[in-house]
């Protein structure tokens, strides 16, 4: 497994942006990864290693804060890494039979358009509201409280909440099965799903997320590498080297812009990349045939 | 008695056959600018450098030679794309092989009119004489033709394989050299050299050889563990990015 196509100033870019949008960005980097010629099973994998990196640095800022609800953390994670066995063996399933690219494009292009479109409209609609000078009120929609009295309550003090443990175990296997196929920590799913659907407070929300990301991401990691020996080590490394290098900078001048501009950019490029694999599956291939050594699909 | 009378004949035929091998034995010599080659991480490709010298026979001097590099053979599955519901997946596939993983060739000119085309498929020579082959029957052969195009096209974008029509120089009548390009992607394996010479299309000298090519260094041993130790390679991983966050963690905070 060499894929020289790839160095770190790729990885660099990705820190750059990462940083300067302060999202953990796997779901650009797989793409960039793709992008620059790494087959998608291999860019999927080695990009849920990088994860693990950048989720323990970034997390261990708030668990020494403790800012880290360990309880729920550890209820988001047993579905996390179900689904992220389920995620594996789709994926081994789909490889053997050729449609591992579609399965990953398809996400994608699913993905990218709702999270792109949901920031766009709440990022104009916060700048549009500074323009008129009015205050930018946090909007909570109504509860979905039922689903928090389904059976099989616990407390979850740190989140000041005693809610049924059926709504976490089902959104950590979702973004787990998520994290296997797409190569994200899916952080851009558990940080809503957590604010409007658990009802946590936002204090413990991103310390929460990230500890989960970082034991999901590392399962997926271990699966993938015995399941489809898809994990680059070489890769991974310098994917975090650059990532650190860039985020440096991208925090740099992720600071001089505001938040919503900011977020709007974020959102363009979210549904620019969306677009772009969208019409990469639409529109006819130059070259219809695709070629690998027998059994080692995708 | 009959079959020691085919055993016989069998045998003079072999002799017939073989005699003129031997005879061109010393015709061509060859050797390549490398005996293996090591591909370590940062290997981005290098040329391959194949040289030698050809005696000239009773018609005169040797003016065609062909020199092939011939990587370990493998079989591929090669699909092809069609038009689902407006979206464009993979679709059929065929199981071919087994086909050498990388295939060169380098001549003094156009193949088809050096050499007669039964002659250059009786060796092999050249990606149009490889005789490819599908483990799954029932295909037609416009089907199998396209699919063969296909395989060809997708190799050659990759420069695993190339066709050089004038990649080899004869210097002084006598000494020959011919540079062939390896990507980094080439497989690993055992590969083979051919050396021919052909005078009036006939062949008239051959040699052949091995050319090792192995992964080497800390892009081996990652190579090994990750076929043979899947769990192990997996969570060193892990523990390498952890130990990476942790450190990024700890850089930051004295700052």
């Amino acid at each position: 497994m060499c894929y020289p196509s790839a160095n770190s100033s790729h990885a660099a870019c990705f820190g750059f942006m990462s940083g300067m949008f302060g999202v953990g960005g796997g779901f650009l980097m797989t793409h960039l990864l793709i992008f620059v010629g790494i087959p998608p099973a291999v860019a999927v994998a080695t990009e849920a290693n990088q994860i693990v990196a950048s989720s323990v640095s970034c997390g261990l800022a708030y668990w020494q804060r403790r800012s880290v609800d360990v309880r729920m953390g550890v209820i988001l994670m047993t579905g996390g890494i179900a689904g992220s066995y389920a995620g594996v063996q789709l994926f081994k399933l789909l490889r053997e039979l050729g449609q591992v690219d579609l399965l990953i494009s398809l996400s994608y292009v699913l993905f990218l358009s709702v999270i792109g479109g949901l920031m766009m409209r709440e990022s104009l609609n916060a700048i549009a509201a500074t323009r008129r000078g009015q205050p930018i009120r946090a909007r909570r929609p109504g509860a979905h409280s039922w689903i928090l009295r389904l059976p099989l309550r616990m407390r979850f003090r740190q989140s000041k909440l005693y809610i049924s443990v059926i709504p976490p175990l089902l959104i950590g296997f979702f973004v787990g099965t998520m994290s296997a196929i797409m190569g994200v920590g899916g952080g851009f799913i558990m940080v809503p799903a957590m604010i409007y659907l658990l009802r946590m407070p936002t204090n413990v929300v991103i310390g929460t997320s990230l500890f989960q990301i970082i034991f999901v991401t590392a399962s997926v990691t271990i699966l993938h590498s015995v399941e489809n020996q898809t994990v680059d080590i070489l890769l991974a490394f310098l994917l975090m080297v650059g990532g650190v290098i860039g985020a440096q900078f991208g925090a740099i001048i992720g600071q001089r812009l505001r938040g919503e501009q900011l977020r709007a950019l974020l959102a363009l490029i979210v549904l620019g990349v969306g677009l772009k694999l969208f019409i990469d599956l639409i529109i006819q291939p130059d070259e219809l045939f695709s070629v690998t050594r027998m059994g080692f699909g995708g | 008695m009959i079959y020691r009378r085919h055993i016989l004949l069998a045998g003079l035929v072999l002799c017939f056959a073989v005699a003129p091998m031997m005879a061109r034995a010393n015709t061509i010599i060859a050797d390549l600018s490398k005996d293996h080659i090591s591909i370590q991480s940062n290997f981005a490709g290098e040329k391959l450098l194949l040289f030698g010298a050809v005696e000239a026979t009773v018609d005169g001097p040797i003016s065609d030679i062909i020199v092939i590099l011939r990587g370990p053979g493998e079989n591929f599955t090669l699909r092809k794309k069609q038009k689902k519901l407006g979206v464009w997946v993979n679709g059929a596939a065929y199981n071919i092989g087994p086909l050498p993983g990388f295939y060169a060739v380098a001549s003094t000119g156009k193949l088809s009119q050096m050499v007669p085309p039964d002659i250059l498929r009786q060796h092999n020579i050249g990606a149009d004489a490889m005789n490819i082959n599908f483990l799954s029957s029932n295909i037609e052969a416009s089907e199998q033709a396209e699919a063969i195009a296909g395989f060809i096209r997708l190799k050659q974008a990759r420069a695993l394989y190339a066709e050089a029509e004038n990649g080899v120089q004869i210097i002084g009548g006598r000494l020959f050299r011919a540079e062939i390009n390896l990507p980094s992607g080439m497989p690993v394996g055992t590969y083979v050299t051919e050396f021919f010479a052909f005078q009036n299309g006939r062949l008239v000298g051959y040699q052949t050889g091995e050319l090792p090519v192995d992964i080497v260094g800390a892009g081996h041993i990652l190579h090994q563990a990750a076929y043979e130790m899947p769990l192990v390679y997996g969570l060193s991983g892990v523990i390498m990015a952890c130990f990476m966050g942790w450190g990024v963690a700890t850089l930051f905070r004295r700052r």
